[in-house]
């Protein structure tokens, strides 16, 4: 416990605006994970007034159909949340495997797959996403199908540099010359080796991943209509920007902070684990 | 002296009024000249008139082809000839014989005729064609169309019947050119928009814009007076809403309506520079579920969701209020032939507080289903049907029913529609060809009904529609309907109704000589408007 607070306070000290951003991310999954026990009401039900402001019944008012707010802004961290981390447990794990075995193994196989990289890289990412939700079908999961393969070139082609250095390494050739198997040197001294840079790219892509699903949903191709996403509730505070503008303040603003909190904890990780910026230089 | 002095004054005084009146904006004299720019709530894709049922297929073409009636763009409540000159009635009320126009030329230059006519409604008419619109409205009434030479066709009834004018008169019955439909075998291409209209069909650009241009050889000399139209494509409130504050359109008479906020918003923002104005769109609000699927086809359950469904939080909620919620008639709109709304809101299904329907709906789901019930709902992501169906899916929750959207495109979702592949629609708002009761039900109840998507069939309500269909004395019409009312929402019918559908339409004050017809689908051919200065 001691170590942990002793961590703790040097990370803060080391990284003031990373410690922040680690409070807004904790309270992000701390809302995601007892959304039933904080959200005053259903996300989806209509019960109420249409069109109330802030007040102190519904702290950030009801929406045109009289559902609460906050409570769709509660239940919407967790489905941002679970969207983010599912699509950057897939497609960065995914694209790290991919960008390191091939960079591993080298050759042929390799330049075809970096080709695969290059094709996936060239189409612009929203364009992409939008043309598979279009053939998926609304669904979350395939929202996170559509991130995840959105995700994927771009952590195989980060992750097989790296991995491209690692292979060179003098650990390696030993761990080769004793006998190690490839997909042993894999394992135990290539993939260890990339997990600083998989966690920075991890943690920036949630921000990007949860973007990307609101704009999704903004644009009527995301998550089901009737699930509280933040994207669609931004849609649907554009029907009243001048009778209700609280209907789009309120999940803009859960947007803008998740995606600024985790920024700055994602900056304040790669600062910590790259050691050209761990003396402070930057 | 001071009588004559007194009677110069009121004298002036009167035509001081009268000239700043709003009726003498009509004694005014037309421009030529300018654009017309309005929206289409969606793409339309196809743009077969004679073979769609949308409100856009409808727009997109409504001033390329005229009809051989039409309503009257100047009083949109009377039917007046369009490609007929003239018509008489036989004596028995079953032949109509109608004198066409002569000199008549279609926008590629040929002769239009009697053939034209009769290759149109032939196809119409033909039982293998699947029209919904037009077809559907006239297939119960007509035997046969006859040329009795190149400018005299002949209308043969299977009986006397009353709404046959107002129904022949629908924006959806124009006339096709017999060489276009011999050439393309349909009209959906754009090449195949060759009518005799006031506009000639210019461009279609998918998902972005339609465009007409003046018809220079229009059959009535002098008209049309505006140089073209042009509609876009705009999808979703807000963007309908923006391009109707900063003037990008001229006017909004169209589905579907503005809400309260949007037409406040709009009025805050344009001024005096439009007429913003309440209207009743002559359009229904109803659910479907499909007969021929499980599980709706149990009536049971189709009976739980016409009690479970709460219509006065529907129309309250999404549509703002601007409704009349569970009424199958609107009063507004057809007068007595409506069951008396008193009655309908102390019906099961409408009586409020809903505690007791819902019950009822619950005990009929948990019948079949104790565990509940998961089904898919379908719904076109156009206008505020989102909004409406995640209402919607909050009151079949509370029966039991968990319902999981399924969003479609506005041509696709009519595409799944038509050929009966869904579960449950969410909401779909069908809008009357004619202010004829009959109307309702040639589109959304009988067996052949060209909306009848649920494939509902009841011998009784094709009895009732088919006998007031015939009937001639008003007063047992309106008994026929009555019955036939009570008959639907007493029972399980498949189109589930919700209400009648009002809202808000704003016409810039720039565009002169246009009046909003009773139905979306009429005066959309802008023939007699002209832009002032």
């Amino acid at each position: 416990m001691r170590r942990l607070l002793r961590a703790l306070g040097w990370f803060l000290a080391r990284q003031p605006l990373g410690a922040i951003g680690g409070v807004i991310v904790l309270a992000l999954v701390a809302t995601a994970a007892f959304a039933p026990e904080l959200a005053p009401h259903g996300p989806k039900d209509v019960k109420f007034p249409a069109y109330v402001p802030p007040g102190a019944e519904f702290p950030l008012g009801t929406d045109h159909l009289g559902r609460d707010i906050l409570s769709r802004v509660i239940w919407g961290a967790r489905l941002s949340l679970y969207v983010g981390l599912a699509s950057v447990a897939f497609g960065v794990t995914l694209g790290g495997l991919w960008g390191v075995i091939a960079a591993y193994f080298g050759g042929a196989a390799d330049t075809a797959s970096q080709r695969v990289v290059d094709v996936l890289m060239a189409l612009p990412p929203i364009v992409l996403a939008l043309s598979l939700m279009a053939a998926l079908g609304q669904s979350v999961n395939n929202v996170i199908l559509a991130l995840t393969i959105l995700l994927t070139p771009t952590a195989a082609r980060t992750l097989r540099s790296l991995a491209l250095s690692i292979r060179e390494s003098a650990y390696v050739e030993a761990a080769r010359a004793l006998g190690c198997s490839h997909w042993r040197v894999i394992a135990l001294h290539v993939l260890p080796n990339t997990l600083a840079t998989y966690i920075v790219l991890a943690t920036v892509n949630v921000a990007y991943a949860i973007v990307v699903e609101a704009s999704l949903s903004f644009l009527g191709l995301g998550a089901p209509p009737d699930e509280p996403s933040w994207g669609a509730m931004l849609t649907a505070g554009t029907q009243a920007v001048e009778a209700a503008p609280w209907m789009f303040l309120f999940p803009g603003l859960a947007i803008s902070l998740t995606v600024f909190g985790l920024n700055l904890l994602g900056d304040a990780i790669r600062d910590i684990t790259d050691p050209r910026l761990r003396g402070g230089l930057g | 002296m001071k009588t004559p002095r007194s009677l110069a004054l009121l004298l002036a005084i009167v035509l001081v009024t009268a000239l700043g009146a709003p009726g003498a904006v009509a004694q005014e004299t037309p421009r030529r000249g300018g654009i017309v720019t309005w929206f289409d709530y969606g793409d339309p894709a196809r743009l077969d008139v004679h073979g769609e049922s949308a409100l856009v297929t409808q727009q997109a073409v409504a001033g390329v082809f005229s009809g051989l009636l039409q309503y009257d763009p100047a009083d949109p409540a009377k039917v007046v000839g369009d490609l007929a000159e003239k018509w008489e009635v036989s004596a028995d009320g079953k032949t109509y014989t109608f004198h066409l126009h002569r000199g008549v030329k279609w926008h590629d230059g040929q002769p239009f005729s009697s053939a034209d006519v009769k290759a149109s409604f032939d196809r119409l008419l033909d039982p293998k064609f699947k029209s919904p619109k037009c077809g559907a409205a006239l297939k119960p009434m007509v035997a046969s169309v006859e040329v009795l030479d190149a400018n005299t066709v002949q209308f043969r009834l299977k009986f006397a019947a009353a709404p046959f004018v107002p129904a022949l008169g629908s924006a959806w019955c124009r006339v096709a050119a017999k060489h276009v439909l011999a050439k393309y075998g349909d009209l959906n291409r754009p090449e195949a928009q060759i009518g005799t209209g006031p506009f000639k069909f210019k461009r279609y650009e998918r998902g972005n814009l339609i465009e007409w241009e003046r018809n220079p050889d229009y059959f009535i000399k002098g008209l049309p007076y505006v140089d073209g139209v042009k509609q876009y494509v705009l999808v979703g409130g807000p963007t309908q809403l923006a391009a109707a504050k900063a003037g990008k359109v001229m006017l909004w008479d169209t589905w579907p309506p503005m809400k309260k906020t949007q037409a406040d918003e709009l009025a805050r923002a344009r001024g005096d520079a439009v007429q913003v104005s309440q209207v009743s769109i002559n359009t229904i609000y109803v659910v479907y579920v499909n007969t021929r699927r499980p599980p709706f086809d149990n009536p049971d359950l189709r009976r739980a969701v016409f009690l479970g469904i709460d219509r006065q939080e529907l129309i309250a909620k999404p549509l703002e209020g601007a409704g009349v919620p569970c009424a199958l008639l609107d009063p507004k709109l057809v007068g007595d032939f409506a069951l008396p709304l008193d009655e309908v809101k102390k019906l099961p299904g409408c009586r409020q507080p809903k505690d007791a329907d819902i019950a009822e709906a619950r005990k009929l789901v948990e019948k079949h289903h104790p565990k509940g019930l998961d089904i898919e709902v379908a719904v076109r992501s156009v206008g505020n049907y989102l909004d409406r169906a995640q209402v919607l899916l909050a009151q079949l929750q509370k029966i039991g029913i968990r319902g999981q959207l399924k969003s479609y495109e506005s041509a696709a979702g009519f595409a799944v529609f038509g050929k009966g592949d869904f579960t449950m629609i969410a909401t779909q708002d069908r809008a009357m060809d004619t202010p004829d009761p009959a109307s309702l039900f040639s589109i959304v109840y009988t067996t052949q009904a060209g909306s009848n998507w649920g494939k509902w069939s009841d011998p009784k309500v094709d009895d009732l529609a088919d006998r007031a269909l015939r009937e001639g004395n008003r007063d047992k019409r309106r008994q026929l309907y009555w019955e036939l009312q009570r008959h639907i929402l007493g029972g399980a019918p498949s189109a589930i109704p919700v209400g009648w559908v009002e809202g808000w339409f704003f016409v810039d004050k720039k565009l002169r000589g246009y009046k909003s017809a009773l139905s979306v689908y009429d005066n959309n051919t802008f023939m007699k408007v002209w832009l002032a200065p």
